[in-house]
């Protein structure tokens, strides 16, 4: 086989990227309807959906401050696509970027803090309100799902880098989940913090669209709510991709040496991380208020850390 | 709309409070009414109501029209409650021209309420469902709320607008074949009412109504509400007990109401989910008992109107949302002086302030469906608040409660 330049595969990496993030939202749309007894849309409903918004006019609102205004879905849409590329390309091209987790999980949240400054910046109370109910969120799930990757990153020999991660899963030729009873408790620390990042139920309350029209995402119409549903599409991939990399990298068990192999299987993973942690719990409860998502936030992953935090300490 | 700006630039200046513009568009409400919300945080201080946004003028129209045009007129009042709607205007006018319906079609407009009572009440468990974010209950609900369409359309004709009621009898008969349908579709609904039943007794599902939206047993008297809202908190009223109508006066000990003494949107689910199941057992004694004999008049209907005496009449029935009240005045010429119709919705939309504030503004979208809200219903009618120093126009609906502390 020949060898591709990491340059060329990176430069691929980011339209890819984008069209498995819309394809996952498109499968997520259309089990969730399946699973309501409803026909649902088509799996490439979301690509439609873009290019129509893509081709509206761009409205901006008289209260609105035009620069953020502008510039924070541009800004989203860009940190979340990187963010989810970053991993992707690394496995692609089985070359470790030094320290990319730190990155990635900086991208991540910076996608939710431009969301939320775009949203505030549009000058409309329900964006108000969003804009504190993603603060509070943001507090609640950052903490926990930044130990998790850290202990991770510990156990796996202190790199700091998705793609030592699963070279380390190679060598040990088992999954971090599985293999140790504190990378389990990690595992699950990281899982239950992907629906509250990804704003799914039961934890869409920043974006309730009963409650407060959508949140951060109401003044936003045309090119820039594609761009932030991009962001968000984008996000949700990131994060189950990331997972399947970190703690379920499944090549490694079966002992995979073609590319396309190893890629296909990630994505077929993170596709099954996608439905058991967005696409079910979204069908199967109702929306928390703030108050409880927080009490939950703050009960749950905290105890799963602290048992991890301390298997990891005896060594397990 | 003056009295909004005036309000806002009032609260403006405190920076703690956050003034939100709840409707006339908003996708918790499902027909266009003003809330305007004061919150602090996430907590809601102040609600102000405001109704007129769907004013369409019923009332007069129905006063330039005769009876027989004014009765297809009160069926489009509403698209949920249209028979309640057709049943109050029909008794009305036959108390005032001594027409005397058969039992036949008696017992076959009780039919249709209860059918009609089936779908609306599904219709707001769905939408309940749909406001705190469980879309899989509503999606569920709602195909099942497609079998009573169905059999309202198989036996009238039309999925909403039954056009089932006519003075001196209903227009359409019940057949053998028809009856079987009817209760193997009661079963079938029965099913879907467990199920339901069961699914809102869900964890999170509980989270969300219980305690929520609370409604004491005395501010619930003192604002006078109807219907499930006020058997929600205790209150033991219905009119097709108290005030037997239609059939109802046979089939008394037939169906029980149900009460409910917690006052939260929780309660006022759980009055309609059990409702449900009366209704179906209500149909099934109508199916039984149905008497023999036509179901409409032997003698025309514009003859049957055509001698209707002057007279002033008030006619109430138990609408799916509680009880509506018409008052009809004939001029002795086959048309009408006066119309009027209080609809439940009026009376229940001002308890919406007691129950919101103090409340959440996650709270607002279930708080406001838990009374099931019909605005096409409330507003044709006018209020003018004389408390009021500036005197806005009379066809807007001004609804507004000062408040009380």
């Amino acid at each position: 086989m020949t060898e591709i330049p990491v340059a060329l595969i990176a430069i691929f990496s980011f339209p890819a990227v984008v069209f498995f993030s819309l394809l996952f939202e498109g499968i997520d749309r259309k089990l969730h309807a399946r699973m309501q007894n409803r026909i649902g849309p088509p799996i490439i409903q979301p690509f439609y959906d873009l290019l129509k918004l893509f081709s509206k006019e761009r409205i901006i609102p008289a209260t609105a401050d035009y620069g953020i205004f502008t510039i924070a879905p541009v800004a989203a849409a860009a940190c979340s696509i990187i963010g989810a590329a970053i991993p992707f390309i690394s496995i692609v091209s089985g070359e470790p970027f030094m320290g990319d987790l730190i990155i990635v999980l900086y991208l991540l949240a910076a996608t939710s803090v431009m969301v939320m400054v775009g949203g505030s910046s549009s000058g409309n109370p329900y964006g108000a309100i969003g804009f504190s109910r993603m603060m509070t969120m943001i507090i609640a799930y950052e903490i926990p799902l930044f130990f998790s990757v850290i202990l991770t990153a510990l156990k796996s020999g202190s790199a700091l880098t998705s793609y030592d991660i699963a070279l380390a899963q190679i060598k040990m030729g088992s999954c971090m989940a599985l293999a140790y009873p504190s990378m389990a408790l990690a595992a699950a620390t990281f899982l239950l913090c992907i629906p509250a990042a990804a704003e799914a139920a039961p934890f869409d309350i920043p974006g309730a669209k009963t409650e407060i029209v959508y949140g951060c995402l109401i003044e936003y119409t045309g090119p820039y709510l594609a761009l932030l549903k991009l962001a968000k599409a984008a996000l949700t991939f990131s994060l189950v991709f990331l997972a399947t990399t970190l703690f379920f990298y499944a090549p490694a068990v079966l002992n995979l040496s073609e590319t396309w192999l190893i890629v296909g299987l990630c994505l077929l993973f993170s596709l099954i991380i996608m439905i058991c942690v967005v696409t079910f719990p979204r069908t199967i409860f109702a929306r928390l208020k703030i108050g409880e998502a927080l009490r939950f936030y703050w009960s749950i992953p905290p105890v799963l850390v602290t048992l991890s935090v301390s298997f990891y300490l005896m060594g397990l | 709309m003056k009295m909004v700006a005036d309000e806002t630039k009032k609260i403006k200046y405190e920076y703690t409070r956050l003034v939100v513009p709840l409707g006339p568009v908003h996708p918790a409400l499902k027909e266009p009414i003003r809330f305007i919300v004061s919150t602090r945080h996430e907590e809601i201080v102040d609600v102000h109501v405001r109704l007129g946004h769907a004013y369409r003028g019923i009332e007069v129209l129905a006063e330039t029209r005769n009876v027989i045009q004014a009765l297809y007129l009160v069926e489009r009042i509403c698209g949920i409650c249209s028979h309640a709607h057709t049943t109050c205007f029909v008794q009305a006018v036959e108390e005032i021209g001594k027409i005397e319906p058969s039992r036949r079609a008696v017992y076959l407009r009780t039919l249709i309420a209860e059918l009609e009572r089936i779908h609306s009440h599904m219709l707001l468990l769905g939408l309940m469902a749909h406001e705190i974010g469980f879309d899989t209950l509503f999606m569920y609900t709602w195909r099942k709320r497609e079998l009573v369409m169905d059999l309202l359309e198989e036996i009238t004709g039309n999925r909403v607008h039954y056009g089932m009621n006519m003075f001196g009898g209903v227009r359409s008969d019940l057949t053998p074949q028809l009856k079987r349908k009817v209760s193997n579709v009661l079963d079938r609904i029965d099913e879907a009412t467990r199920y339901i039943h069961e699914v809102f007794q869900d964890k999170t599902v509980e989270k969300r109504l219980c305690d929520v939206g609370f409604l004491s047993s005395d501010d619930a008297r003192e604002l006078c509400v109807v219907g499930p809202t006020a058997r929600g908190s205790g209150i033991d009223v219905d009119f097709r007990r108290d005030d037997p109508y239609a059939a109802y006066g046979d089939l008394k000990n037939d169906f029980s109401v149900v009460v409910r003494s917690k006052g939260d949107a929780f309660s006022r689910v759980e009055v309609r989910i059990f409702e449900l199941y009366e209704s179906t057992s209500l149909i099934r004694r109508i199916l039984d008992g149905l008497p023999d004999g036509p179901v409409s008049s032997a003698e025309k209907v514009l003859k049957l109107v055509g001698g209707l005496p002057e007279g002033e009449v008030i006619s109430r029935v138990e609408a799916p949302r509680g009880e509506l009240i018409h008052f009809v005045k004939t001029d002795g010429k086959g048309g009408l002086k006066r119309f009027k119709a209080r609809t439940p919705t009026l009376a229940n939309v001002v308890s919406l302030k007691p129950m919101l504030v103090g409340g959440e503004i996650a709270d607002i979208p279930v708080v406001i469906a838990s009374i099931d809200p019909c605005i096409s219903c409330a507003d044709r009618i006018t209020i003018v608040d004389l408390d009021r120093e500036e005197t806005s126009t009379v066809d807007l609906v001004t609804l507004r409660r000062k408040k009380r502390d």
